[in-house]
Parts: C-alpha cells; sequence; structure tokens
C-alpha cells in the first residue's frame, strides 16, 4: 500500500545544495531510511507561518552521502537537467499538459464539491436554529430538553468553521457568484491551474541518463559519527540551535523528542575540559544526553568512509549534580 | 502556554515573536493541518478539535505498541498529506509571469532606439521574470515596473511566489520549442523544482540568502536587497588604500597607553608641582566632597567609544559578513521608489561555510558600515542596561544551518559612556553624597 519508488532516488542537486521536490520520495525515505532533512518551503495552504513548512526538502550532505552509499539515491544536476526542456517532444509536451488539465480539472471538482457541503452544513446549522427557536418558544418542559441535547451538537459543529481556514478565501472576491454554480450541482466551468511540484515528468527520467549523474557528495570531518548513528537507527537533524552539531532523535522527530546532542570529534584531538563541561551542563539542561565521539581510524586516502565509520566509539557525557 | 500554541495554528497571521518558545525550533505535528486540506474529505479529519495534539505531547522513545505505530503513521500520513497539497491557480485571480533566461529583454516587436543604449529596459538587471500585466495586492512591495506596465521579479522574489502558490511562471517558447496556435496558450507552466534549478544560485541567491528571505516574507517583513548583494561590490572611492579586513584601531576616549606614558614623563619633569601624583596619590590630597570627581581622576584606562569609530562604506567589507539584506517592519510602509532606513541590516552566514565566529576586524568593519543608531527614546534615557543591549550600532546575523536559520543581533556597545558614578540610579550605598555630612551638635 505504501508507495514504493524505483531506485535509485534522485536528489537534485542545485547551487550546492540537495534538495528534494517529491512528497513521495520525502515519506519513503523518512519511513524507510530515516532521513528527514529539514523542510525549509513555504506550504501554499499557509504562507504566512513559519511553524509548519513545506517542499523542497533540504538534506544535508552526510545524509544525501548515506543514501548515495547505500544505493537508495543519486545526485543529479538539476540545472544541466533542465536544459532537457529545449529537446522536449512535441508529444510529450501535447500529453503533459492534458496531464495538467485533468489535474486542475479534478482540483477544482472537489473545490466546488467541498463548497456545496459546506453550504448544505450552513443551510442545515439555520435551519435547526430556526427549529430550536421554535422549540423554545413552547414552555413545555419535554421538549426544551430535547432542544438542549440538539443544541449541544451544533455547538460541535460550530467550532468546524472557524478552526477551517477556507484558503481560497483571497482567490474568490465575490463568493455568491461561485456558489450559485455549485449549488445547482454543475462542476465549475474552468479548471484551475496547477503548478507541480516537480518537472518530471515532462522531462525524462534522470536516473537513467549517466551524464546527469554527478559525484558522491563532500561530507564533513563528522560524517562517520553521523553514519555510525544513522546506522544504529537514530534520526540526525542538524544541531546548531541547540549548540551542537547535529540532534539525535530515537525516533521519527513527528513522534519522540531527541535524546542526544552529538558533537564529533577526531580520535587523536585534544578536548578542551571546558567544551566537555559546557556540553554536559547543556544537554542536561534541555534533558538530553551530550554525545560525544568520533572514529578512532584516521582519514584514508580514497575518501572511502566506511571503515572510519565502523570505528566510531561514542560517549555520553550527563552532567550529575549531586 | 496551551492556548498560545493553539491560537498560532488557528490564525496563521496572528504574531508568533510573542510566544517565548519558538515552535519552529521543534517538528511539529502535522495532524494539525489535516483541516487545511482540500483532498481529505472533512469526515476524516478531525473536527473535534478540542482533542488537539498539544506542543511536547510526544513519546520518549519508540516501542513495539500497535497504539504507537498506528499514531505514527497517521502523523506520517498527515505530513504526507499537507505537503502533497498542490499548488493551484484560480482562473480569475492567476498571475502569469514569464521566464526570461537572460535577463530583462524588450517586449517583443520592439525596435530598440539609440536612446535606450546603455539603459535596457529600466530595471535590475538581475530580473528573470516578468509579468505582462501586473495587477492585485498579492504583489506589493515587490518587482519593479517597466515602461510597458510588465512588473519584474527578482528571482528570490518569483520563487518565493511560485513557493507560496500566488504565480504562475511559464517557461519562454524560445526555451521549449513553439507549438502550434490552436488553443492559444500553450505554454508550459514551470514546476517549482525547474523554478529553484533555474532561481537559485542565479545573481548570488544562495539557498541560505533564500531561505532567510522566505523565513522573513512569511512573517510579514519587507526584505529588499542591500547594496553588499554582490559579494564582489567595491566601495567606489576606495578608503584611503587600507584593505578591508584591514582592523583600523578605533579612536578611543580617555588617555591611552601613550597618553598615560608622556602624563607620567610630565609628572617626572616636574615632579615638584603639587599636582603631580608622582609626588602623591593620584587623587592627591585636600578635601574632596563628591566620588564623581575622585572617580573622574581616577580614570586612566581608555576605553572604545563607538560613536567616534569611523564611518566605513558597507562594501568595505568581506562577505560573508556585510549587508545583504534591509527589512522592515511589517508596520512600515515601504515604498522602493524611496526606501526609508531600514529597520534591520542582516547578514547571511552558512555555517558550512564560515565555521568560526567573526573576527574583531570583521566584525568592525561590518558594524562601521551601518549608520549611528544611538539608544533613544524615554525608556532608553531610563533603563541603563537597554542602553547597553541597544548599543549605537547594530547589525543582525542570520546563521544558517543547513536550512535552519537563526537570528544574532549584534549591538556595539559603549560602557565608557555610562558613568556609573554619574548616573542617578548609581548605587551609593549609606554614604550619600560623599564623605561630608554637615551634623548638627
Amino acid at each position: 500500500m505504501d508507495f514504493q519508488p524505483t531506485l535509485p532516488i534522485p536528489i537534485s542537486f542545485i547551487s550546492g545544495r540537495y534538495l528534494l521536490f517529491s512528497i513521495d520520495f520525502v515519506t519513503y525515505l523518512r519511513r524507510e531510511h530515516n532521513i528527514c532533512g529539514v523542510l525549509t518551503g513555504t506550504l501554499p495552504q499557509i504562507p504566512q507561518q513559519n511553524v509548519f513548512l513545506g517542499l523542497p526538502l533540504e538534506l544535508m550532505p552526510e545524509e544525501a552521502r548515506v543514501l548515495v552509499d547505500k544505493g537508495v539515491a543519486c545526485i543529479v544536476d538539476e540545472a544541466k537537467a533542465h536544459q532537457g526542456m529545449q529537446s522536449l517532444l512535441e508529444e510529450d509536451r501535447r500529453k503533459y499538459l492534458r496531464e495538467l488539465e485533468s489535474q486542475g480539472l479534478h482540483a477544482s471538482r472537489i473545490f466546488a464539491e467541498r463548497k456545496g457541503q459546506k453550504k448544505a452544513e450552513t443551510l442545515k446549522k439555520i435551519a435547526e436554529k430556526k427549529a430550536k427557536g421554535k422549540a423554545q418558544a413552547k414552555p413545555q418542559s419535554e421538549e426544551s430538553v430535547n432542544a438542549a441535547t440538539a443544541t449541544s451538537e451544533p455547538s460541535a459543529a460550530n467550532d468546524e468553521p472557524a478552526s477551517v481556514v477556507d484558503f481560497f478565501a483571497g482567490d474568490t472576491p465575490t463568493p455568491s457568484t461561485s456558489s450559485k454554480g455549485t449549488s445547482t450541482g454543475t462542476p465549475a466551468a474552468q479548471a484551475f491551474h496547477v503548478t507541480p511540484a516537480t518537472s518530471y515528468p515532462p522531462l525524462p527520467d534522470p536516473t537513467t541518463s549517466s551524464e546527469l549523474i554527478v559525484f558522491r557528495p563532500d561530507v564533513p570531518s563528522s560524517y562517520p559519527l553521523f553514519a555510525h548513528m544513522h546506522s544504529r537507527g537514530y534520526f540526525l537533524s542538524p544541531g546548531l540551535r541547540f549548540g551542537c552539531q547535529y540532534v539525535a532523535y530515537p525516533g521519527d522527530p513527528l513522534r519522540f523528542h531527541s535524546h542526544f546532542l552529538v558533537v564529533s570529534s577526531e580520535w587523536d584531538q585534544e578536548i578542551d575540559l571546558m567544551d566537555i563541561i559546557i556540553g554536559g551542563r547543556l544537554g542536561t539542561g534541555v534533558k538530553k544526553g551530550f554525545l560525544l565521539g568520533g572514529p578512532r581510524q584516521a582519514k584514508t586516502e580514497d575518501g572511502s568512509e566506511i571503515e572510519r565509520t565502523e570505528s566510531v566509539r561514542t560517549f555520553s557525557i550527563e552532567w550529575a549534580g549531586m | 502556554m496551551a492556548d498560545a500554541d493553539e491560537d498560532v495554528i488557528r490564525a496563521p497571521g496572528a504574531d508568533t515573536s510573542q510566544i517565548d518558545t519558538d515552535l519552529s525550533d521543534e517538528t511539529q505535528d502535522f495532524r494539525l493541518l489535516s483541516h487545511l486540506n482540500l483532498y481529505v474529505p472533512p469526515t476524516l479529519t478531525d473536527t473535534t478539535s478540542t482533542s488537539l495534539p498539544k506542543r511536547g505531547e510526544k513519546d520518549f522513545e519508540p516501542n513495539p505498541t500497535e497504539f504507537q505505530a498506528d499514531v505514527l503513521s497517521a502523523s506520517r500520513q498527515a505530513m504526507h498529506n499537507a505537503l502533497a497539497h498542490p499548488r493551484i491557480h484560480n482562473t480569475k485571480n492567476r498571475v502569469i509571469g514569464i521566464y526570461a533566461p537572460d535577463g530583462p529583454i524588450f517586449p517583443d516587436g520592439y525596435v530598440e532606439t539609440p536612446k535606450d543604449v546603455g539603459k535596457g529596459v529600466g530595471v535590475a538587471p538581475d530580473c528573470c521574470i516578468y509579468i505582462p500585466s501586473a495587477k492585485g495586492s498579492v504583489f506589493q512591495g515587490i518587482g519593479q515596473a517597466d515602461r510597458w506596465n510588465r512588473l519584474w521579479l527578482l528571482p528570490e522574489e518569483a520563487l518565493y511566489m511560485i513557493e507560496r502558490g500566488s504565480l504562475d511562471i511559464r517557461w519562454p517558447t524560445s526555451m521549449t520549442g513553439t507549438t502550434e496556435e490552436e488553443e492559444g496558450d500553450l505554454s508550459i507552466p514551470m514546476s517549482l523544482q525547474a523554478a529553484y534549478a533555474c532561481m537559485l544560485g542565479r545573481a548570488g541567491l544562495t539557498m541560505e540568502r533564500y531561505t532567510v528571505y522566505t523565513g522573513l516574507k512569511r512573517l510579514g517583513y519587507s526584505v529588499f536587497r542591500a547594496s553588499g548583494w554582490d559579494d564582489s561590490a567595491k566601495p567606489e572611492t576606495p578608503t584611503t588604500g587600507d584593505e578591508p579586513d584591514a582592523y583600523t584601531e578605533p579612536r578611543q576616549r580617555g588617555p591611552g597607553l601613550s597618553g598615560i606614558l608622556s602624563c607620567i614623563a610630565n609628572w617626572m619633569d616636574d615632579p615638584f608641582s603639587t599636582a603631580s601624583p608622582a609626588a602623591g596619590p593620584l587623587v592627591g590630597c585636600g578635601i574632596h566632597r563628591s566620588y564623581g570627581d575622585v572617580y573622574r581622576r581616577m580614570s586612566l584606562i581608555p576605553w572604545y567609544d563607538p560613536t567616534l569609530a569611523p564611518q566605513r562604506d558597507p562594501l568595505d567589507t568581506i562577505a560573508p559578513f556585510r549587508v545583504v539584506f534591509h527589512v522592515y517592519k511589517p508596520s512600515t510602509s515601504v515604498k522602493r521608489s524611496a526606501l526609508p532606513s531600514p529597520d534591520f541590516r542582516i547578514a547571511v552566514v552558512n555555517t558550512r561555510e564560515q565555521t568560526t565566529i567573526p573576527t574583531l576586524p570583521q566584525l568592525s568593519a561590518l558594524l562601521q558600515g551601518t549608520p549611528i543608531d544611538p539608544p533613544t527614546g524615554e525608556k532608553m534615557e531610563r533603563l541603563m542596561y537597554m542602553r547597553l543591549r541597544h548599543g549605537y550600532r547594530n547589525v543582525v546575523l542570520a546563521v544558517v544551518d543547513q536550512g535552519v536559520s537563526s537570528f544574532l543581533r549584534i549591538g556595539d556597545a559603549a560602557f565608557g559612556k555610562e558613568k556609573m558614578y554619574d548616573s542617578k540610579n548609581a548605587p551609593r550605598g549609606q554614604k550619600k553624597h560623599g564623605n561630608y555630612k554637615p551634623r548638627k551638635r
């Protein structure tokens, strides 16, 4: 039932960053490979806030590297791939435009339906209110009890329109005319126009073309620790605002709080005792452990990080104030 | 706190800055959004909104219960639905922009006159999207109009507009080949992915700058490029041949080290002067009626006065520590033709490229490129710590760590200007007005 993409997944490499635009890939990587990334885009439903963000998803180079090394994903030079727009076949272009049109029609039909439902609900509510008013006019005890039970229902329903933000409100300055169309049951006259999230289609699958696929992502020296934690099932996010390199979550950050503030170090690197104390206090202060770790093996010449990842050791430091 | 959380969700336009915890610090539960989704029938969404999950309602760690698995998959599904929501344009209010890959171009059929040479279309050369007939208020504070009533957008503006679903960008027919005109408009809409591929990296627009730009735009600020946008831009009149990173010793109040030495030399020369500290204590003998005078005579150590620091050209700095955005609060009315002095100046730093905090030369160059902004106002005059915090110049560093941005405000504080012994609120202890106390006998 869950979406299974054909591997490898193309990761867009744009201006030195690793981005994902397809929601199916985002969900898949989160579910199967513990990769969250950071959502950086604006949600078109509620654009004026920063709490919920949308596509694209920005991946750390470490995340991209883990996926590439596992063979789950490959890196696609997106600027180059989009030059393919020039050589698009007439046939493909038509097919694509038709596809978009049908998506738009689908959206406008649902929108019209929803509008009709809402209208029906409102009408029903008004009717109920009227009925209630009549019931109250009769001073009979039995009926007033009935009315009381009846009012409890609409009050629950009353909450709903307040919480439903009609994101088309701004788009339809004359709601009376558009609802007229829906009340008669005819589909909306014109299809909506859709801005697709990805360019595939109309462009051909980039993973099949070898010239679009570029290098293995460059990673910082903290990569072995990242890969080690990731292989143990942790979800890792960038950690600067928590004062560390990565924040490690035991499960999907949607449902779990993080457990560790992760800082990487080289094996022979001298560590200032103060840094350990600072990290330990900081971590304990936010109910997380301070995790210090690094590979025992020095950097190899071929740049492969596999052996180094296997040699990682980690230490967790907690401030045990007495 | 719980109420505040829900308010944020219910009223997306609400000012989130008033909440002391930053909700965007954590991954929020997307189920809160399911009522916004067009494709999920309302019967499937949780309409009994009384049971909205509160912030912090997360589990400690995964356990093998089915309950937990169900909640997680519901959360993921909600996230999927929210993110899968398409960007739809109603026919009536659709705004179409056209991509101009080579920058501003003249309209079709327009013959360039000699007058146009060197002037071009008359908009910023970095613009790459134009809207043939601009209307509507969505584009307030965005874009530049040319002589043909076309609105030209900068890459970040266009990208932000397509991302929030307010703009439908088309590939130019020159790039996709022409189609026979049977239904009129057959240009291909640009996908979000294509827009990113075309705009990012264009004319200095990095992902970090874009992240900061949209983050502020979403909160309602007006954001404009500052002169330091172009990394290679140099000041027009080079200042005294200094290297941009050369640290010019700021002028200091007080005698300074050489001052002290010369003072001492003077005292040596004239050891018999009664005023000479060489012959006696620093403060000198005599009757002292106020601590103020005593402290003043003791203030030998020089201090840094930001108001005396030289004003530098904002371009006399090195990226990333240079101002790239001018930001205005939502309450400030902004007209692009006559921009007032910005409320904030922002420099954008990428943590993966700049791993250290700025050096003193970098920081002073950055600060000296901003105009003096002394602490004024009734509150500032009353509260010394507010004055210290505000400083005499200020700049905001936006530090972006892989898509997560943090904002730091750097103020040029002047501790030397706050004379504790002069201030009304100075701690005086029991000895008011010095040692001398008239006593009644």
